[in-house]
């Protein structure tokens, strides 16, 4: 008992102040950029990259990537011969429209189509939402086919360093408690009836948080038979945090997003 | 030499009906046999020669002329040998014979082979589904190469048939795929009595992702940044053992400071696992402090890993023919400090939590998996090694240079969550001397002796002792640096069943418990 005492009492607070300060995030491999003035279209990067994520447009001497679809491996920055491509210590990529990630427009097929009335209702209840969740949140994680990366970095946000409950927000064993459903995975074949039922069984008014490259996108995982691109063409998502996986202040940053709680 | 040896036995026996005969990559020893005798053959290496059945998977090589193949991989553990015996399938009955009766670990495999390619087990005791749920429609095979990868089949209606327990007062409780924690998916369909457990059948599968097909036909580079995703908190031991895996048919000896640089980072993956996992036995026991305690060390091992390659995961790390950068270079007296600290700490911890005698009646005699069953179903890893297996692949299938580096494996043999919690300690241990032995050893030099080709239609294997056991991938190449298969095999596949059986007898509550102390991965399983 004594030493338990003594334990706790050397390390008072390991808490880090994010997201009240910032992160020192010098060591962080964050997001990586191509500056298209630079580069002289190869396209070596584009026909390397493992999850096809970069699009060029030789016409218009434009080239970008798609950090939905981006799983962050670095290797563009590695083979690219004009040193174009930087990888920054950018993390804090979160964004409420799949459009913000995207240096293409994305092209919806039409099975891929959510229907359109959660739209509607969606934008209608925004801001009544954000006004019912105040300053506290409920969520539920749900684990749709990920590689587990996505889910030990939630994992973290209860660690000694994290502490989300801090910032009011908490975890809760059943979606009937949950405010906000934070998704991670592909959505596979058979997790989407899971997913939808999950879904459907969260109180309304709601929030859906799609967390690293495979619930954004597939990722890496995109088109094979038994996977989806991601959660949006199952649940209508309101932020999606990019990331393979998003560090836990990149998840917190996301969440607080959701919430219209960042600077 | 050993090789040689053991060939010479099994022609003695066997002279009629093996085929042919080949050495490969050192220690891999390939015999095309009569599949009408698989029965005799793999009962005398498993019985008389007391191989383990490790592996088995199917290959279409119908483009190679010769149909389908099916390997069966036995494993020498103390000559660091693989035995692989391989058979074609009658294209035309597409049938084999179940192993399953004389080696139970064949089942799982056998019932994998018959839902991704369609060939069937004959004799097997329980031949349902097991990659497939009730979506699937019957007729469809993905692993047959006419199927492409992009097709999605029709959502079938069927109902999962679970195993039924009769008798007054059972009944069933169903778990997931959505658990209360925050974890991965998988159905748990428990049997019970009142409370103590009579059966646990695990369906997973629930984020079956088609990885290996998704890797055929790609190029060897990307299918390595697929293999770091196959589990996400074993990135480098699966990225390691592809890299073996392609390193091998490349014939390249990577450079010294390279295998160095693996073994620090091999050995920080398992000690940030570990930490985890006693982090995660803690807190189900409901023992607040000593959780947070091991979730401080793990956030101190993240830490460390930040510092040296700024992934968290340690992803891109390895490359084909070593790593990505020289990680380790000016970075040595602080890992060391933060190696230090993490080892007073944890042997802090664990004179506290091993002195309370409230958690140790807990952890003590709960979920025994006994020995018998542990080696009948091959479990490996801290698993296996608690209930009295003391194997590990750095020793019997030494990689990098673990054979110069000096640690111990722990022995433990009443397979209860205490052993395995016991194991974890002492691997923590091992693992903070081991990566400081290689840092004190590191010599200089470069660390990347690229591999731009490989021959096509080569094949090895990569082993590694992830965090969890016993890891093994085989890669075949294909033409223009492509893959033409690639099985993988992580030591979740292997624990899983044995998890089921540990469980038996004890109470619902103590589920969650034993599952822990396991801490098997979903993702490394289903694919």
């Amino acid at each position: 008992m004594f030493n338990t005492i003594k334990k706790i009492i050397k390390y008072p607070r390991l808490t880090q102040d994010y997201p009240y300060k910032s992160i020192d995030s010098s060591l962080f491999l964050g997001r990586t950029e191509i500056n298209p003035a630079e580069c002289n279209m190869c396209g070596e990067c584009v026909s390397r990259c493992p999850s096809q994520a970069i699009v060029m447009d030789k016409t218009s001497n434009n080239i970008g990537i798609n950090y939905d679809e981006c799983v962050f491996c670095t290797l563009c920055e590695e083979i690219c011969p004009t040193g174009a491509a930087k990888t920054t210590n950018r993390f804090e990529l979160a964004e409420k429209g799949k459009s913000m990630l995207r240096s293409n427009t994305l092209i919806i097929d039409e099975n891929n189509m959510t229907d359109a009335s959660h739209e509607i209702i969606c934008s209608q209840l925004e801001v009544n939402i954000k006004k019912i969740f105040g300053r506290s949140l409920y969520i539920r994680e749900v684990d749709s086919g990920s590689c587990n990366g996505c889910d030990y970095e939630i994992n973290g946000l209860n660690n000694p360093f994290n502490d989300i409950e801090r910032l009011g927000i908490s975890f809760v064993a059943s979606p009937r408690h949950a405010d906000m459903l934070l998704v991670t995975g592909t959505a596979t074949r058979n997790m989407q009836l899971a997913l939808a039922k999950t879904y459907n069984a969260t109180p309304d008014p709601k929030l859906v948080v799609a967390v690293g490259a495979c619930a954004c996108s597939g990722g890496i995982f995109r088109d094979t038979y038994a996977t989806s691109n991601g959660i949006d063409s199952i649940v209508p998502v309101d932020v999606y945090i990019p990331g393979c996986p998003p560090r836990p202040q990149a998840i917190i940053y996301g969440i607080l997003k959701a919430l219209d709680r960042t600077k | 030499m050993i090789v040689d040896q053991l060939l010479i036995k099994l022609t003695e026996v066997f002279a009629q009906d093996i085929y042919t005969a080949g050495a490969e990559n050192a220690n891999e020893l390939y015999l095309e046999v009569n599949p009408e005798k698989i029965l005799e053959i793999s009962s005398y290496i498993h019985l008389e020669l007391g191989y383990p059945l490790i592996l088995m998977f199917a290959n279409d090589e119908q483009s190679l002329k010769t149909g389908y193949a099916i390997y069966y991989v036995f494993a020498d553990r103390t000559e660091g040998l693989l035995l692989i015996i391989k058979t074609l399938v009658d294209s035309g009955k597409m049938e084999i014979l179940s192993l399953s009766k004389n080696i139970p670990s064949a089942s799982l495999y056998e019932r994998e082979i018959n839902d991704l390619f369609g060939i069937v087990p004959v004799g097997h005791p329980e031949a349902k589904r097991l990659v497939f749920h009730g979506n699937w429609p019957d007729g469809e095979y993905p692993l047959r190469k006419e199927f492409d990868v992009r097709h999605k089949p029709v959502f079938a209606k069927k109902e999962t048939d679970f195993t039924k327990v009769g008798g007054e007062g059972v009944f069933e409780v169903p778990v997931g795929p959505v658990h209360a924690g925050i974890i991965e998916p998988g159905h748990f369909r428990f049997s019970v009595a009142g409370e103590p457990i009579i059966n646990l059948e695990a369906q997973l599968y629930y984020v079956h992702k088609g990885i290996e097909k998704l890797c055929e036909g790609q190029s060897i580079e990307r299918c390595l940044y697929v293999s770091e995703r196959i589990s996400g908190d074993e990135t480098f031991a699966n990225s390691l053992a592809y890299c073996q895996a392609i390193e091998k048919i490349a014939r390249v000896r990577i450079p010294d400071r390279a295998q160095h640089t693996r073994v620090v980072f091999a050995e920080l993956e398992r000690l940030t696992s570990h930490l985890g996992d006693l982090a995660g036995i803690c807190l189900d026991a409901a023992y607040g402090f000593a959780t947070f305690q091991f979730r401080m060390m793990r956030g101190w091992a993240y830490g460390a890993a930040d510092e040296l390659c700024g992934m968290r995961f340690l992803r891109s790390v390895n490359k084909l023919g070593g790593v990505r950068k020289d990680f380790a270079a000016g970075k040595e007296a602080k890992l060391r400090e933060q190696l230090q600290k993490i080892r007073s700490e944890l042997e802090d911890t664990v004179n506290i939590i091993k002195a309370n005698s409230l958690f140790i009646d807990r952890v003590e005699n709960t979920g025994i998996l006994e020995t018998k069953i542990a080696s009948d179903l091959n479990a490996v890893g801290p698993g296996g090694r608690a209930s009295g297996l003391r194997f590990d692949v750095r020793k019997s299938f030494p990689y990098e240079v673990y054979n110069q580096l000096e640690f111990n494996i722990p022995e433990h043999h009443n397979g209860d969550i205490n052993c395995r919690m016991n194991t974890k300690i002492e691997e923590c241990f091992e693992s903070i001397s081991l990566m400081l032995q290689a840092l004190e050893t590191m010599p200089d030099g470069n660390v990347l002796e690229a591999i731009n080709s490989v021959e096509p239609y080569r094949f090895a294997f990569g082993l590694t002792e992830a965090p969890r056991g016993e890891n093994i991938h085989w890669v075949m190449t294909g033409e223009n640096n492509t893959i033409y298969r690639y099985k993988i095999r992580t030591p979740s596949f292997c624990n899983w069943p044995a998890l089921c059986h540990a469980v038996k007898g004890n109470i619902v509550p103590d589920f969650p418990l034993i599952n822990k102390s396991f801490n098997l991965s979903y993702a490394g399983n289903d694919l």
